[in-house]
Parts: C-alpha cells; sequence; structure tokens
C-alpha cells in the first residue's frame, strides 16, 4: 500500500483526487472532557481511528499536513509528531499548516493537488484545535529580560538586565480570538458585518436551530458511526443540545456588538463556543483507492482562496469566502444552481446569512464582487443539511476536515455536487467543489 | 504457573499502596522485634480484585509523564501500575517470607493480547510463585493477570529480589556478580535525562510511593546510595518508545542491570528487528558516564 507516486513521471496529465475517508474525535467544549488532552494527544486520537478503519498500519502515505492555531512553540513540528506517535510509518513525511480556520480545508487543498500532479498517491490532511490547552506566553518585558539575561556574561550585567524588570512584566500572555491589526474579536468583526446586512436575531437563532437539528438527526440516523471514534468518554460533540429551541435561543443575552447603534443579536447561542478537538480526512488518487480496495466518496475538484481589507472596514473580516466564490465558479462554469449541498462554516449564524445576503444582493455584487449582478441566491434546505459549527463546536484547525468528510459522506450517499465556504481570521477565506463518484 | 492449587482471597477492591506500605513496614517491625520465623515458601493464595476501571484523569497524567500520546488505549506498562497494589496485597501479608520494603525490581515480562481501552472494566488476580536463591540473596516472581469477562488480556511476570535474605532451606544459585558478562556499549539512539523528581512525579502519576524512589533521604533510609528511578517508569518509555501505537497483541520483557541513580542520564539504543511473528525493537539502557547497562529489554508488536 506503499506510496508510489515516484514512479509516475511528473510530465502527465493531472489526475483525480479523491476523497477515500474521515475520521474525527467528537468535539469537546473548552475545559471539558479534552480539558488537559494536548493537540497532539487529539491529533493522534484523531489519525488512530482513521488508521484502523482504512487498515493504515505500518503503512507509508505519501504526505500528512495537517495543523493547529493555537499551537505551543514546542509544536513546531506536530503533524509530523504525530505521525511518529501513530501506527503509521515511520516513513511518513508531513507538514505543519496555518492559516487559521480556513487551515483544515487548507490542507485537503494542498495535498489533493499534490495527488492531482502525480507527486504522491495518497495524502492525510486535517487539522486541531485546543482552547483549553491554549499555549500560555511570558509577557514581552519578561521575553525580553529572559533573553538580555541569557546573553549576560558578568554578574554586573545581569543584575543590570534584571533592574529593568517590571512588576506588570510578570503577568502571562494567553491567546485571544482579537484580530492584531484593529484590536477587535471576532465577534465584535461580525458583529459589524451583522448590522452592516441587517441580519436579525430571529434569522440568527432559527439558524442555530437548524444546526442543532440536523446534527442531532445525523447523529440519530448513525450518519457519522464511520466519520468519528469516541474520545476521552465523549461518543458525542459535546456541544450539541438536540433539545434546543427557538424558544431557549430568544432568551439568551446578546454578547456581541452591544457598543453599535444597531440593536445587538449574536448571542452565545448563534456563535461557536471555544471547543477542542482533531478532524483528519484520507485522500487518494483513484489509482491508490482501487489498488488498495479502498472507498472514494468524492472527487476534489477544484479550490480558491481569497483575502479582503477588512483592516480599513472596507469589507467584513468574515467575508473572504463571498469573495472567492464567485471566482470559483467562473473557473469551473458552474453557478449556485449546479451544487446539491452546501456547507458554509458557521463561525457564527451571522457570518453565513450575510455571505447569502451578499450573493444575492446585485448592488453588492456589482459594485464588490464586480459582477453583472446578482451571484445567485442559494436554497436554504440545502445547507449545512447534517449540522455545522453552531451545533458541533469549531476547534479552528479541525473545522476543515469535519466539513470535508461529510460532505463527502453525503455526496457519496445522495450523489450530486458541493461547495464549501470557510473564513478565517485576518480576512481571509477559502471555498472547494467537491463531486460524487 | 506453578502446579500447588491456590486459595483465592477476594479483594473488595484495588487497595489504596500507601497502606499496604504501612502495613509491610508493621510487619518488618515485628519481625525484627519477635524474630519470628517466616515459613520458607509464598503462601498458596491469590488475590483477586473484580471491576477495575481508568481513572482518565490519571491516565492522562501517566501517559503525558511518559511522553506517550494521551489516546484511549491504556499503555501496557500503566495496566501493571493499576494492578499492582492487588499484587502488593500479596507481598505484604503476614505469612509472605519476604520483607517487601527494600526489594529489588530485577525483571518484567508481559504477554498483552490485545489493545486494551480505557473504558473497559478488569479484572484482577495476581499471586506469588517460584520462591528461589540468588547469588545476592532470594528471589521471588510476582504474576498477574487481567482479564476483562472471560478473556485473559494482559499477564505480567515480575522478578524481584529480597538482598541479603537467605531463606532456610536455600542455599546460593552459586551465579556472582563478577560473573556478569563485560558490557559491550552500543551505538546510541538517544538519551533520556531524568531530574531529581523524576522518581516523585511518577509516584504522582502511578500511586507508588516507594521511598527509594522519591528522595535521596527516604532512599537511604532503605539501604540505597540516592533515590533511584522506578523500574516500570523506565520500563513504560521503553515500550512507549518502540511501538508507539500498538494494533495488536504485543510482548515485552526488561531486565534490570545497575539502578539508574537521580538525577541522571539513561543513554539509550533502539534497534529494530523483524522476526516471524511481527516486529521486534531490541533495546538497552545505559550510563555513558560509567559504561555500565541500566537495562535491557525487547518489545515485540504483532
Amino acid at each position: 500500500m506503499a506510496d508510489q507516486a515516484g514512479a509516475q513521471t511528473a510530465a502527465l496529465p493531472p489526475r483525480t483526487a479523491v476523497v477515500i475517508g474521515g475520521n474525527r474525535i467528537p468535539f469537546a467544549r473548552s475545559g471539558g472532557a479534552y480539558a488537559y488532552s494536548s493537540n497532539k494527544d487529539m491529533l493522534i486520537a484523531a489519525l488512530d481511528g482513521l488508521v484502523a478503519r482504512f487498515g493504515l498500519q505500518g503503512e507509508r502515505i505519501g504526505e500528512v499536513a495537517a495543523g493547529a492555531v493555537l499551537k505551543h512553540s514546542r509544536d513546531f513540528n506536530l503533524t509530523r509528531e504525530a505521525v511518529l506517535g501513530s501506527a503509521l510509518s515511520p516513513e511518513t513525511p508531513a507538514y505543519d499548516l496555518q492559516q487559521a480556520c480556513a487551515t483544515g480545508l487548507e490542507t485537503v487543498v494542498g495535498l489533493s493537488n499534490k495527488i492531482r500532479l502525480g507527486q504522491i498517491d495518497s495524502g492525510i490532511a486535517g487539522g486541531v484545535d485546543s482552547a483549553s490547552d491554549a499555549p500560555i506566553a511570558v509577557s514581552e518585558g519578561l521575553r525580553r529580560v529572559l533573553l538580555d539575561l541569557s546573553r549576560a556574561k558578568t554578574t554586573q550585567q545581569k543584575i543590570k538586565v534584571l533592574a529593568t524588570l517590571r512588576p506588570k512584566d510578570l503577568s502571562p500572555n494567553a491567546p485571544t480570538t482579537g484580530e492584531p491589526r484593529t484590536g477587535l474579536s471576532m465577534g465584535e468583526h461580525q458583529a459589524l458585518t451583522t448590522a452592516a446586512w441587517e441580519i436579525t436575531r430571529e434569522a440568527q437563532d432559527e439558524l442555530a436551530y437548524r444546526s442543532h437539528h440536523n446534527l442531532a438527526a445525523a447523529y440519530d440516523r448513525g450518519f457519522f458511526s464511520d466519520l468519528m471514534t469516541p474520545y476521552r468518554g465523549l461518543t458525542k460533540d459535546a456541544n450539541l443540545r438536540a433539545d434546543t429551541s427557538l424558544e431557549k435561543l430568544a432568551t439568551l443575552k446578546p454578547v456581541f456588538g452591544k457598543g453599535l447603534d444597531t440593536p445587538a443579536t449574536m448571542t452565545a447561542g448563534n456563535s461557536t463556543p471555544l471547543t477542542d478537538g482533531a478532524a483528519v480526512v484520507l485522500l487518494g488518487s483513484e489509482d491508490y483507492a482501487r489498488a488498495n480496495n479502498l472507498p472514494m466518496l468524492a472527487t476534489i475538484v477544484d479550490a480558491e482562496a481569497a483575502a479582503v481589507d477588512f483592516v480599513t472596514g472596507e469589507e467584513g473580516l468574515l467575508m473572504a469566502p463571498v469573495h472567492a466564490m464567485p471566482r470559483l465558479l467562473q473557473r469551473n462554469g458552474f453557478t449556485f444552481d449546479d451544487f446539491d449541498f452546501f456547507e458554509i462554516h458557521e463561525a457564527f449564524a451571522g457570518t453565513v446569512l450575510s455571505s447569502l445576503a451578499a450573493w444575492e444582493d446585485p448592488d453588492y455584487c456589482k459594485r464588490v464582487l464586480g459582477l453583472d449582478g446578482a451571484l445567485g441566491s442559494i436554497d436554504r434546505s440545502k445547507v449545512n443539511v447534517n449540522g455545522s459549527s453552531l451545533a458541533a463546536g469549531h476547534p479552528f484547525a479541525a473545522t476543515g476536515g469535519r466539513i470535508v468528510a461529510s460532505l463527502a459522506k453525503t455526496l457519496s450517499e445522495k450523489g450530486g455536487r458541493g461547495l464549501i465556504s470557510v473564513c478565517a481570521a485576518g480576512g481571509q477565506g477559502v471555498v472547494a467543489i467537491l463531486e460524487a463518484r | 504457573m506453578s502446579g500447588t492449587p491456590r486459595e483465592e482471597v477476594m479483594l473488595p477492591g484495588v487497595p489504596a499502596l500507601p497502606g499496604l506500605y504501612r502495613q509491610a513496614l508493621g510487619l518488618a517491625a515485628r519481625r525484627r522485634m519477635l524474630r519470628a520465623a517466616v515459613a520458607p515458601a509464598v503462601p498458596a493464595v491469590q488475590h483477586r480484585a473484580d471491576g477495575v476501571r481508568v481513572d482518565l484523569g490519571a491516565l492522562t497524567r501517566f501517559q503525558q509523564l511518559l511522553g506517550s500520546a494521551a489516546r484511549d488505549a491504556v499503555p501496557s506498562a500503566y495496566v501493571h501500575t493499576l494492578a499492582f497494589p492487588v499484587a502488593m496485597s500479596v507481598l505484604a501479608r503476614p505469612d509472605f517470607p519476604l520483607p517487601l520494603l527494600g526489594m529489588v525490581h530485577l525483571s518484567n515480562e508481559v504477554y498483552q493480547e490485545r489493545p486494551i481501552d480505557a473504558a473497559e472494566t478488569l479484572d484482577v488476580v495476581a499471586w506469588a510463585e517460584h520462591l528461589r536463591p540468588h547469588a545476592a540473596g532470594t528471589q521471588v516472581d510476582v504474576v498477574i493477570e487481567l482479564r476483562m469477562g472471560a478473556e485473559l488480556v494482559w499477564t505480567g511476570r515480575s522478578v524481584y529480589l529480597a538482598r541479603g535474605v537467605r531463606l532456610d532451606s536455600a542455599g546460593s544459585d552459586g551465579r556472582r556478580d563478577e560473573d556478569r558478562p563485560s558490557f559491550a556499549v552500543p551505538t546510541p539512539t538517544g538519551v533520556w535525562r531524568l531530574g531529581a523528581d523524576t522518581g516523585r512525579r511518577y509516584a504522582a502519576v502511578s500511586g507508588d510511593w516507594n521511598p527509594i524512589h522519591l528522595s535521596g533521604l527516604t532512599a537511604k533510609a532503605l539501604g540505597m546510595t540516592t533515590a533511584i528511578a522506578h523500574g516500570m517508569y523506565l520500563a513504560a518509555r521503553m515500550v512507549d518508545q518502540a511501538v508507539p501505537a500498538p494494533s495488536g497483541a504485543l510482548q515485552w520483557r526488561i531486565d534490570f542491570a545497575t539502578p539508574v541513580l537521580l538525577p541522571g542520564s539513561v543513554t539509550t539504543s533502539f534497534t529494530r528487528a523483524g522476526d516471524e511473528s511481527g516486529r521486534r525493537t531490541d533495546v538497552v539502557g545505559w550510563s555513558a558516564k560509567r559504561r555500565r547497562p541500566h537495562f535491557t529489554g525487547w518489545v515485540r508488536a504483532e
């Protein structure tokens, strides 16, 4: 089963890259079941399940790519370390990738491109994040003092360096979801966009309700039975509230956008909570899948990344996928009508609804996206049919793997074509097309 | 397994190790005072504890201290740690002929049928057998078996030495320390740097607060020159490093030579060797400074 891509000649035309399967651990709420599990622990747990499901023990995979958004500096080789801790052959190469919340999807894009080019035959893409086991750094003041101290030679020099230390330098820095250039949290950024697109509280709660309802229904019909392995006592996403109702969601107090002129509409119910988890996806060429008698759930057709100028307020922080989408559709000669399933990552309910509204707005599409008119409207019943991040939770880098595996399985069951849209910090986003076999 | 039938003693649960160490201390004092003669045989009993469960928090702390991944499969050496108090309760019996405190761990051999999940409930049986002389005293085998229902999943045999203890009928087996073969230093593949707190940190995650591992003072009280690393700590690291993610049966053995003094460094050599039934890794741990082996072992994954 070892990766044989080296035997191909590089001049061959692009091949087809397929999703063979996926595995993730249930997502836990921050401080919950995985409170003491590290990123490496969770990534290995996700890999373990994938290895067992597809019989990859001792196999050399073409390449493993994964990443984490909140990453400790000791985890500089996180993915390679996870491979070495797994049952995969130690001769499996790996690299880390980081593109905020698009990390997981971008690893799928990168490895599927290598497969298409004939550089590798098989790949495992994915991501992991822990909001519980987040790295905490010493303050900038203490860091400078410690570095200067290590360079000081005489006792006198050392005393001089230590004398520059101030009490405030001793407080540690925990990571935040704040944007470095604006100082606004992701929620506050989305609140600006939600208000600009006049997305109502009711519409956001309705989307959150559907996310929980759809995810619960997917569990009930066993949809995740071959996409998930239990970990640390969890067998389901801990954030899932199967019994939530619009009435319950309506009682929650707004948490973002409280300082704006417009009414604050974003609550803990229609925003994703901080979550811990990991997800991986097995990719391969058609030959690899056939030779090893492995399923082919879906073809990875194409992908597009975009970035927007959110710093000046020109565009909303999480609106980059809105810009990537027309470019991807045009390149492939598709419209929204050509798709049967849409996976739009629910960073916030407002993100999904703002994106949908933007694509439906002819004026915005002409003025901002440079189109002739509205990009199109998406049938809401085709969006996130098995639930998404509002219900499952969103361990940043793990979300891409969760979405790709779920969509690929849906396509293998129902046929058709699927579209993925993932927004990310830094005003970035990645969109991708998957197609049933 | 020995031929003598053993009476089974059902324990209400896994006993607490500190209590057993106190019991052993009291027993040792009484024996010294009374100069009581002990029958030169191990009691024909096996102790049993049913329904043993893994605490996920404790498991995570153990895995992270040993540098293994905190996965749901229980490390093979942790299974020993879980079941060890049951074996200890045999060694702490008043009719057990050797003094528990200060006994030296000579070797461990384990056969594990399949990976054990942290959610499984296990039944533990432990007994002592094969009491016999050793050049430096008297040695005994301690056997631990773990079952999941009727299925035997884990068997371990540890050999302990009571240094300087001569039982009435026991002569020497004729081997002397000087007879040890000379040590050829292998090509190193790594090093374990063990801090002075290694024993205390291992005690915290294993629950085994044997004084010889905790500090120089407590170790000296039991005749050691200073604190030494716990044998199962070395074994756990050896097994995990050799086979990080066992997916089938796992068999391993470790033979302890000279103790690892804390703080200290253990230079290691891991050598892959295929054999007919699977992959085998041979391991040696030694002191580069003293050029003496700390342990040799092997791990075989099927």
